[in-house]
C-alpha cells in the first residue's frame, strides 16, 4: 500500500485560536477515510490546509510523498485532488452539463469532455438536469450536479465536506450507497459530523477534538470507545 | 451557436453598411462626431468584456483608453509615421494592464478594491497628464501639453507612406472595422476554453480554481485583453480629437460604466448600443444647450436602473420572446 495523503504535525492559528493542533495523518491509496469530530473540532480548518484554500501556520503536507504544502488550491486540484465543499459550489448560471464540462476541459478535448461529462452526470442519476441552469436546482441536486463535477475527471483522492449537509434522509441513504461505490475506484476522505452517516460508510475513522486527533481505529472500535461517545456529548475529555 | 452566427452576420451587415453608408449622408463634422462614438463603443466593449463576462469591475478602464491614445501621439509625432505608432500606442496599454492585474489579482485584492485601484490609476494618470505643462515633460520631439494635451496628434497615414494622410472618411471606416473586429474577437474569446473558464470564474471563483484553473492568471490575461481594446479605442479617439487629459477624466471613466449597464451587463453588443446611444442623446442635448448634458446623463441612468434594471438589450430580448410566444400561442 502507498501513502497518498500525508500531513505531517500540521498546525493552523488564527491570532490566539489554534484550530488545527499538531495533526498527523496518513491516507493510503483506495482507502475510505472518515474524518468525524463536533462542531469546532477543527475538522473543516483541517480540510482547507489540504485543498490549499488555508496555508498552515507549520507543519507539512504531502502528495505521494512530495511536499505540497505550499501549493495553492488549483495545483493541489491538479495532482488529482476532487473537492467537494461543504456549500455546494457550482456554476450557477451555467447548465449542469456546461459545468461538467469545464471540470473536464483541462484535460481533454471538447467533444471527448461533452461524453464523459453525460457519463458522469448519468452516473450520479441527474442526466436529465443536463440542460437546466445549476442555480435553479434544489439543494440536493446542486448536491449531486457537483459531485458529478468532482468525480468526472477521475482523480486519485476525492475529498468530501460533509457531503450530506442539508441532505434528506433518503438522499442521505443515496449519498453513502454512491460513496461506497466511487470509493471502489478513488481514495475517499470525508468530513462529516453525521454519526449515521459515517456509521453507513465508515472503515477507518479519525477523530478530531480541539483540534487533535483523539484516536484513529476501525469504525466500529471508534463508536464503542467510550471517549467518542463524551466528545459528541459536550464532556470534557481527560 | 446559431444565435451566435446570426449575431455576427448582423454585426458585419451593420458594420459594412455604417461604414460604406454614413460617409455619403453625413457632414464632415457629424462624420468625425460619428468617429468619436464608435471610438468610445470600442471601449464600452472592452468593459463589457471584461466587467460583463469576466466579472472584473474595473472602474478605471479609461486609463489604458488615454494611455493608448497618448502613447499613439508621442509615438507618431516622433517617428514621423505612425505604422509602427499603433502597435506601440497597443503595447503600453496592455503591458500596464498586464502589470496592474498581476498586483491586484496576484495579491489576491477584493472586487471593491478593484474598483477603487483601477479608479485612483486613471485619477493619478489624470493628476499627471495635467501637470505636464513645460519643456520639461518633452517625449523627444512631442510635447505632452499639460491641459491642452497634444492638439497636434497627427492622423494614421497608410503604412510606411507618411506622406498619405488618411481623410476623416477613411478614419471613419478604419473605425467602424475595428470596433466590428473588436466584437469579432469579443465573441471568439468567449468560445474558446479560456473564455469559457473566465465566465466560470466569474459563476464562481472557488469552483474553478477547485477545478485545477489557475483563477490568478485567466483574470489577468482577460484584464490585459481588455486594456488593449480600450487602448485601440483611444488610438482611435486620438485620430478624430486629439489626445488630453479629459481621456483620463473621472466623468469619462464614469459615462463607460453607465453605458455597459444601461445597455446591458453580460453582453457584447449591449455596451456598444448604450455607447451610442447614450452619447447621440447627450450630445444633442449638448448642442441645443437645453438641457446640461451630464444632468440628461444622470435621468437617462437613473431611469435605465428603474425601467430596464438588466440593461436595454436583454431587456428588448425577453420581450420579443414573449412576444413571439404569445404569437406562437
Amino acid at each position: 500500500m502507498t501513502v497518498l495523503l500525508a500531513t505531517e504535525a500540521l498546525v493552523m492559528r488564527f491570532g490566539g485560536v489554534t484550530a488545527v493542533d499538531g495533526v498527523t495523518l496518513a491516507v493510503q491509496e483506495g482507502e475510505l477515510r472518515c474524518l468525524i469530530g463536533p462542531n469546532g473540532a477543527g475538522k473543516s480548518t483541517f480540510f482547507k490546509c489540504l485543498t490549499g484554500q488555508y496555508k498552515p501556520t507549520s507543519g507539512r503536507i504531502f502528495w505521494r510523498g512530495r511536499d505540497i504544502t505550499a501549493l495553492d488550491p488549483f495545483a493541489v486540484a491538479r495532482l488529482g485532488v476532487g473537492i467537494k465543499t461543504q456549500v455546494p459550489s457550482l456554476f450557477d448560471g451555467l447548465t449542469a452539463l456546461e459545468g461538467v464540462v469545464l471540470a473536464l476541459r483541462r484535460q481533454h478535448g471538447e467533444r471527448e469532455s461533452r461524453h464523459r461529462a453525460m457519463q458522469a452526470l448519468e452516473r450520479l442519476q441527474v442526466a436529465q438536469l443536463r440542460d437546466v441552469r445549476v442555480g435553479l436546482l434544489a439543494h440536493g441536486q446542486r448536491q449531486l450536479v457537483e459531485l458529478a463535477m468532482v468525480v468526472a475527471p477521475e482523480p486519485d483522492l476525492i475529498i468530501l465536506d460533509e457531503p450530506t449537509a442539508g441532505m434528506s434522509a433518503e438522499e442521505t441513504h443515496r449519498a453513502a450507497d454512491l460513496i461506497r461505490e466511487l470509493n471502489r475506484e478513488h481514495a475517499i476522505v470525508v468530513v462529516e459530523h453525521d454519526m449515521q452517516f459515517i456509521r453507513a460508510i465508515a472503515r477507518t475513522v479519525t477523530v478530531f477534538h480541539q483540534g487533535r486527533v483523539l484516536m484513529e481505529d476501525a469504525a466500529e472500535r471508534v463508536f464503542a470507545d467510550p471517549r467518542v461517545r463524551d466528545v459528541y456529548l459536550g464532556k470534557a475529555v481527560a | 451557436m446559431r444565435r451566435a452566427a446570426l449575431e455576427i452576420a448582423a454585426v458585419v451587415l451593420v458594420a459594412a453598411l455604417a461604414a460604406l453608408g454614413l460617409p455619403q449622408v453625413l457632414e464632415l463634422f457629424a462624420l468625425i462626431n460619428a468617429t468619436v462614438f464608435v471610438s468610445m463603443a470600442v471601449l464600452a466593449l472592452s468593459l463589457g468584456l471584461i466587467w460583463g463576462y469576466g466579472g472584473i469591475l474595473c472602474f478605471g478602464q479609461t486609463a489604458f483608453f488615454g494611455l493608448g491614445g497618448y502613447a499613439y501621439a508621442v509615438a507618431a509625432i516622433n517617428f514621423g509615421d505612425t505604422t509602427l505608432a499603433v502597435p506601440l500606442a497597443l503595447a503600453v496599454p496592455t503591458v500596464v494592464a498586464a502589470a496592474l492585474g498581476y498586483l491586484m489579482f496576484y495579491g489576491r485584492i477584493s472586487d471593491v478594491y478593484m474598483g477603487v485601484i483601477t479608479l485612483t490609476t486613471t485619477l493619478i494618470l489624470f493628476k499627471f497628464a495635467n501637470s505636464t505643462a513645460g519643456d520639461e515633460w518633452n517625449i523627444g520631439s512631442a510635447p505632452l501639453g499639460g491641459f491642452n494635451g497634444i492638439p497636434g496628434t497627427p492622423p494614421l497615414n497608410w503604412p510606411f507612406d507618411p506622406a498619405s494622410q488618411l481623410a476623416p472618411e477613411q478614419i471613419f471606416v478604419v473605425a467602424v472595422v475595428c470596433l466590428a473586429l473588436c466584437y469579432a474577437a469579443a465573441r471568439l474569446i468567449l468560445r474558446t476554453r479560456f473564455g469559457r473558464v473566465a465566465v466560470a470564474i466569474r459563476e464562481n471563483e472557488l469552483r474553478a480554481e477547485l477545478l485545477g484553473y489557475d483563477v490568478r492568471l485567466h483574470k489577468l490575461a482577460l484584464f490585459a485583453v481588455g486594456g488593449l481594446m480600450a487602448g485601440l479605442a483611444g488610438v482611435l479617439f486620438a485620430n478624430c480629437v486629439f489626445v488630453s487629459p479629459t481621456m483620463f477624466s473621472l466623468s469619462y471613466a464614469g459615462q463607460v460604466i453607465i453605458w455597459v449597464l444601461v445597455g446591458g451587463l453580460g453582453t457584447l453588443l449591449g455596451p456598444v448600443i448604450g455607447c451610442i446611444l447614450i452619447q447621440f442623446l447627450t450630445t444633442r442635448a449638448g448642442s441645443f444647450s437645453a438641457v446640461d448634458p451630464n444632468l440628461l446623463l444622470g435621468v437617462v441612468f437613473m431611469l435605465a436602473v428603474v425601467v430596464v434594471p438588466k440593461g436595454l438589450l436583454p431587456s428588448a430580448r425577453t420581450a420579443l420572446v414573449r412576444l413571439a410566444k404569445r404569437g406562437g400561442a
